[in-house]
């Protein structure tokens, strides 16, 4: 049996169903790193100490380095589906190679940055704004290693779909790209956040 | 649907030349002292990030050429997100700046005789 609207539009919504799933899926994780931004907001506004706790310590250079990196992940993500449009699989391969290649990178970086902190006896029990910078660089760390898993498949086993279904293959990049973009658009809002306001 | 794309493709290579110079004013702007206003130091950066967000959401994500249907799920979330935001500051004046609720270093409490300690005690209206 095929499922209805993976390819066809469906009349009421004028998209095909995925893209709508990704979308509500999408306005849950605004809600859930929206609860996180706002406790933050919340613990700097009342938190007397605040001025204390080191944010200044953050390495600025390697989280800018991060921000280029994500970015340039975000391009190579929207070229792969690019390149899928224009039929050419092995751009698209390059590309989403390429946006691998840049997770990976971004992972190595928030190691280094994180085992800095640790080496320097930094944990997220040491005061308020670590235990925030902790909690949420690392909530999106893990949203890092999900894309990697979902791109990872569809770079690797799950590039048989093209045979096959070559425009609902082209759709689940479509839609695992919305998801790439939103974890580099919630980086691009942590960055000035959390290292230089 | 050829040169369709290939214009894409071009705003792609646009949006992302767009970004690296926002990045590069981000960190830049973040050294700038600002006269010592912190909130124009705050709001200038977050402005930056806004700027960048809206790129990458209305481009890389195609909101800007989407349909009505994932309009109104947005706006559903800003309206919830709004609010969330919000509830810190309906806190903050309501007794919980008092010190005592704050968590510090180490598991330790900040203790000491603050004025809006004696407020919530006489019925916090202040």
């Amino acid at each position: 049996m095929k499922i209805p609207y993976n390819e066809e539009i469906r009349p009421d919504t004028g998209l095909y169903n995925a893209k709508l799933g990704i979308w509500l899926f999408l306005a849950s994780e605004v809600m859930l790193f929206g609860g996180l931004f706002s406790a933050y907001i919340l613990l700097r506004l009342t938190d007397p100490n605040w001025m204390n706790y080191g944010q200044d310590a953050l390495n600025v250079p390697l989280a800018t380095l991060n921000t280029v990196v994500l970015i340039t992940s975000s391009v190579t993500m929207v070229m792969s589906w690019v390149s899928l449009k224009l039929k050419d699989l092995k751009k698209y391969k390059m590309y989403m190679g390429a946006t691998l290649l840049c997770s990976f990178i971004f992972l190595i970086i928030k190691y280094f940055e994180y085992t800095a902190k640790f080496d320097h006896g930094l944990y997220p029990s040491t005061n308020n704004f670590l235990a925030v910078y902790f909690t949420i660089t690392g909530l999106h760390g893990l949203h890092i290693i999900g894309g990697i898993a979902v791109n990872g498949y569809f770079y690797g086993p799950g590039i048989k779909m093209w045979d096959s279904e070559p425009e609902r293959f082209t759709n689940r990049i479509e839609i695992a790209g919305l998801y790439w973009h939103f974890v580099d658009l919630v980086w691009i809002f942590l960055f000035p956040a959390l290292y230089l306001l | 649907m050829s040169n369709d794309i290939q214009h894409h493709i071009n705003v792609y290579k646009k949006v992302f030349i767009a970004l690296l110079i926002l990045t590069v004013l981000t960190v830049a702007a973040s050294y700038f002292e600002f006269g010592g206003i912190v909130w124009l130091a705050i709001g200038v950066g977050l402005a930056i990030a806004t700027l960048k967000g809206y790129l990458v959401a209305a481009n890389f994500m195609h909101l800007n050429d989407e349909k009505p249907i994932i309009y109104q799920t947005l706006a559903g979330t800003v309206f919830a997100l709004i609010i969330l935001f919000f509830m810190p500051l309906m806190w903050h004046n309501d007794g919980l700046k008092s010190p005592d609720n704050v968590p510090l270093q180490n598991g330790n409490v900040y203790n000491s005789d603050f004025e809006s300690h004696h407020d919530k005690h006489e019925g916090g209206h202040h």
